[in-house]
């Protein structure tokens, strides 16, 4: 994490958390009592969004702690819940959606521990399965280099029995969570790409080998383990680019303890292209095949999604015929056509994770 | 700002000097003259002393008039004009060609632009945008200045086009971010075709993001024999050749849907639907809803219709559609 400007609330306690960060980061703590400096200083830069991934703030979390996936209209939802820890990301990936979510993006840490577990509480004493992530509105792991969150939720998702933990990445910063008794609630994810992809469009993300042997060290420590392929990116060949990347991951890892394998194609809110045609200038990623979709969002062209989508479900199906793939975000003919189901009802694809999720950690079934 | 009012020798007007020359127009001057010679000069061209001759700063087709009627009936070679002080500066000879103008009628683009790049050899771009209501007879901001300059630092085809209706403002301003082989690839391809802004701007879209998927220059895919067949053709009106140009490029950018649009689109036909049927494929093949509409002024029409449709029920191409 190469940060050069700390700003920290001065609401914020100076305890061990804050602490442990600052005394990670070679860089002096500026105390502020208004966000809006952080604002200013990010957008007063050329490239306010390269400014942001080196800039971190320290703060509360003003909003909701816990929250439902917002998912999008005419396309099937995974009924996820965001744990929100912290926003935006170091890494630079040139498709990624947080630099056109936030205005301006500002790398936050969520400081609280204490607030975060009692929060968690509430939801552990439900009589509900949740599957949990933090990897929604940052990257889960790139904070494991500087605090101590990962480490507590792991611990504190080990003493419960009906949620699960997602800790969504693509760096492979697991050091610190190897020793920890995570009683397998813990599932450590990699958003997986082709090698053309990572190096062309995952600026300062780890490569594919080094996910993929971060994913089997996790795995001897006995954490389960989910990929997802999202976003796919259509070039030439790129179906037998994918397809080596399945091979790849069973390699290294059992598919018995793989928890899902998602599946979702490139799409962005129109507005995204001109961040990636000025931020990245070397990028073709845009000038697919795209078509605006039901929900406003660029796609491709719906038989080019299909035609890849069945060549990688059948090769996963290939090495695992009984491992749960799922689409993030696509609709009835795609679910149809590729998987030859659509968890239709309201909760169905839901229902279905969770499933996985009891069997896979131990949950308890009883809630399903 | 008094100028003098007074007589001058029309032989001693530099014509060759058009330094303040604003305009692109060239226009018929005749009924000028005409007037002239009916009503008398009602306004005087303003003309600055410089170098025992006097250059032009407004005025020019009335000038050209008078010389016109000069040689078509002799008349006497003094006018009159409004004579600027010698020690005029040339920034204020230009405001008052600019305002001379802008004050008879609004400014073209190209004229806003040739005025904007000449003034800023004497002003910044803020003071510019603070003078502008005086000077241009609207209000502009820094912004629009700066991207009138920048259209400015365009080659002078450009202004051309952009006089002509071929070049966009908007689109001008798109192209000024190119390097220059770029430039004069757009600027070829505007002065064989006659598109609206958002078409031009689509082809310049289109272009451009062929270029960088494909990997290749834009001139390059303007050297492309079909493109150069469209745009090349001398018997083909401008307008067609921008229906076709656009057409090869949607090809050209999205082949996949290209052949989709295709292939439904012969399915259809072939299915010989009557005149008074829609029927029409999902919008971008995302959602799953054809629409099929028709209408009917009465019973035997709406029968007709129902007959017409009852009998696709069978037609294989209608079931390869829906089935595709």
């Amino acid at each position: 994490m190469k940060i050069d400007t700390l700003f920290i609330d001065k609401a914020i306690p100076r305890d061990f958390e804050t602490d442990y960060i600052i005394s990670r980061l070679k860089t002096d703590p500026q105390w502020i009592e208004d966000s809006r400096e952080v604002y200013d200083f990010i957008n007063d830069a050329d490239d306010p969004v390269s400014k942001a991934k080196k800039t971190l703030y320290i703060t509360h979390n003003k909003g909701a702690v816990i929250k439902e996936c917002p998912g999008t209209s005419f396309y099937t939802c995974c009924d996820y819940t965001i744990l929100h820890t912290g926003t935006f990301c170091t890494m630079d990936c040139s498709y990624c959606i947080l630099q056109a979510y936030f205005h301006p993006p500002v790398l936050q840490y969520f400081a609280g521990l204490e607030t975060l577990g009692h929060n968690l509480e509430k939801i552990f004493c439900q009589d509900k399965i949740f599957r949990i992530g933090t990897g929604e509105y940052t990257d889960s792991l790139i904070w494991e280099k500087i605090s101590l969150q990962p480490k507590f939720l792991v611990e504190t998702f080990a003493r419960q029995n009906n949620c699960l933990l997602e800790l969504k990445t693509k760096t492979v910063n697991i050091e610190s969570l190897l020793p920890l008794e995570h009683n397998g609630k813990t599932v450590i994810a990699w958003s997986l790409n082709t090698p053309d992809i990572i190096s062309s469009e995952e600026k300062g993300t780890a490569s594919l080998k080094a996910r993929l042997e971060a994913a089997r060290r996790v795995e001897s420590k006995g954490y389960k383990l989910a990929f997802h392929f999202d976003p796919l990116v259509i070039y030439p060949e790129c179906e037998i680019q994918y397809k080596k990347v399945i091979h790849q991951i069973f390699e290294h890892v059992s598919s018995e303890n793989i928890v899902w394998i998602s599946i979702g194609s490139f799409r962005f809110m129109p507005k995204l292209k001109q961040i990636i045609e000025q931020r990245f200038n070397h990028s073709t990623i845009c000038y697919g095949e795209f078509i605006t979709g039901l929900d406003n969002k660029m796609r491709y062209f719906k038989p080019l999604r299909i035609k890849l989508y069945k060549q990688i479900i059948s090769c996963i199906k290939e090495h695992a015929p009984d491992l749960l793939i799922y689409f993030c975000m696509e609709d009835e003919e795609v679910w149809e056509k590729c998987m030859g189901l659509f968890p239709k009802k309201e909760g169905e694809l839901g229902h279905i994770l969770d499933r996985s999720a009891a069997a896979h950690c131990n949950l308890n079934s009883n809630f399903l | 700002m008094s100028d003098l009012l007074c007589k001058i020798n029309i032989l001693d007007i530099d014509l060759t000097d058009k330094r303040y020359k604003i305009s692109f127009a060239e226009d018929d001057i005749t009924f000028l003259a005409h007037s002239i010679k009916e009503t008398g000069l009602i306004t005087p061209p303003v003309v600055r002393p410089l170098n025992n001759k006097f250059v032009i700063i407004s005025g020019f087709n009335r000038i050209r008039a008078l010389i016109y009627n000069n040689r078509l009936y002799n008349n006497e070679t003094k006018i009159v004009v409004y004579k600027t002080k010698p020690d005029i500066t040339d920034c204020s000879c230009l405001v008052k060609a600019i305002a001379a103008l802008a004050f008879k009628r609004p400014l073209t683009h190209s004229e806003l632009i040739i005025s904007t790049r000449r003034l800023y050899q004497f002003l910044d771009k803020k003071q510019i945008a603070k003078k502008s209501a005086a000077i241009f007879n609207i209000e502009f901001n820094v912004r629009f200045v700066e991207d009138l300059l920048t259209i400015g630092a365009l080659p002078d085809p450009a202004f051309e086009l952009i006089h002509s209706g071929n070049l966009s403002f908007k689109s001008a301003k798109r192209i000024s971010s190119y390097g220059e082989n770029i430039i004069k690839v757009f600027l070829t391809i505007f002065s064989k075709i006659k598109a609206s802004s958002n078409n031009q701007l689509e082809i310049i879209l289109h272009i451009m993001e062929i270029s960088a998927r494909d990997a290749i220059k834009p001139e390059s895919l303007l050297k492309n024999k079909e493109m150069q067949s469209i745009l090349f053709d001398e018997n083909k009106d401008p307008g067609l050749k921008t229906k076709d140009l656009r057409a090869w490029l949607f090809e050209q950018r999205f082949p996949t849907i290209f052949k989709a649009h295709q292939m439904v689109r012969e399915k259809i036909t072939s299915i010989k639907f009557k005149n008074n049927i829609k029927f029409l494929p999902p919008q971008n093949f995302e959602s799953q809803n054809f629409s099929i509409s028709f209408t009917a002024k009465n019973y035997s029409e709406f029968a007709a219709s129902v007959q017409n449709l009852n009998t696709a029920l069978e037609n294989r191409e209608l079931k390869e559609i829906f089935n595709q």
